[in-house]
């Protein structure tokens, strides 16, 4: 597939937003995924890769799995007018009493 | 306390709020006029999950009736409400040649549904994303 809508590094709109960046990086013909917040780095995550169309060769929108253990983080992630739609499925697996959550945020590509 | 980010360092009285599914029961249909991928949902409260039925629209390689799907989670608005007003559900359906992963999520009043379909098999047809927009049937 044709990466070029998604590969690059993306920023929060919101300074104040909960994750900070997203590096987009070719993993030969896939695509890896790189997740910041403020304070702590995901890692590395191979993201499997969608089009717009049943008949596009484009990819314009990932998905991510994140498993930290005591908390797993889907990341599903589109690009719409030039900005990357990110939503974080939050389902915690401890005894917190923190509920699963959805977020949305909006990240902007660096150097575009 | 572990975090995966700053605005979940909450603490909470266990055990946690019970996600209010309600909020996202009832029948959907599509707001655009157009064919499209999903055509109508009816959703209905399983205790704390959803039973997700899904119509086909007509555009596109997608069954005149998906069936239904209990919901693998629900989603509260934020990490320390059982408010499902701002709320999203995950689901899962296997359709004849595909594979789809449904995110649906309340916004302004409308659900918004996203889908991930992968193919099982090479062919003709890409992987692909879709975001469709649906309004209370009785609204």
């Amino acid at each position: 597939m044709n990466l070029s809508t998604l590969l690059g590094d993306w920023r929060n709109t919101n300074a104040a937003g909960s994750i900070m960046r997203i590096l987009c990086t070719a993993n030969g013909d896939g695509m890896n995924v790189q997740t910041w917040t403020p304070s702590r780095d995901w890692g590395t995550v191979e993201a499997p890769l969608f089009a717009f169309t049943f008949d596009s060769s484009d990819a314009g929108a990932f998905a991510a799995n994140y498993d930290f253990g005591f908390a797993r983080v889907r990341l599903q992630a589109n690009v719409k007018a030039g900005v990357l739609v990110v939503v974080a499925l939050t389902s915690f697996h401890d005894d917190s009493g923190r509920s699963n959550h959805f977020d949305r945020e909006f990240f902007y590509r660096v150097g575009s | 306390m572990e975090i995966v980010r700053e605005s979940d360092r909450v603490v909470l009285p266990n055990p946690r709020p019970r996600v209010h599914v309600e909020a996202m029961a009832g029948r959907w249909t599509k707001t655009n006029e157009s064919a499209q991928w999903i055509a109508r949902l009816v959703i209905d409260v399983d205790g704390d999950a959803l039973n997700v039925h899904v119509f086909g629209g007509g555009s596109g390689p997608t069954p005149d009736d998906w069936g239904p799907a209990k919901t693998e989670l629900v989603y509260a608005s934020n990490v320390a409400t059982g408010d499902a007003r701002a709320g999203a559900f995950l689901a899962h359906f296997r359709l004849p040649e595909a594979d789809v992963e449904m995110q649906a999520n309340l916004n302004l009043g409308l659900l918004v549904v996203a889908t991930y379909v992968t193919f099982r098999e090479p062919g003709t047809n890409a992987n692909r994303f879709t975001r469709e927009f649906f309004r209370r049937e009785d609204s």
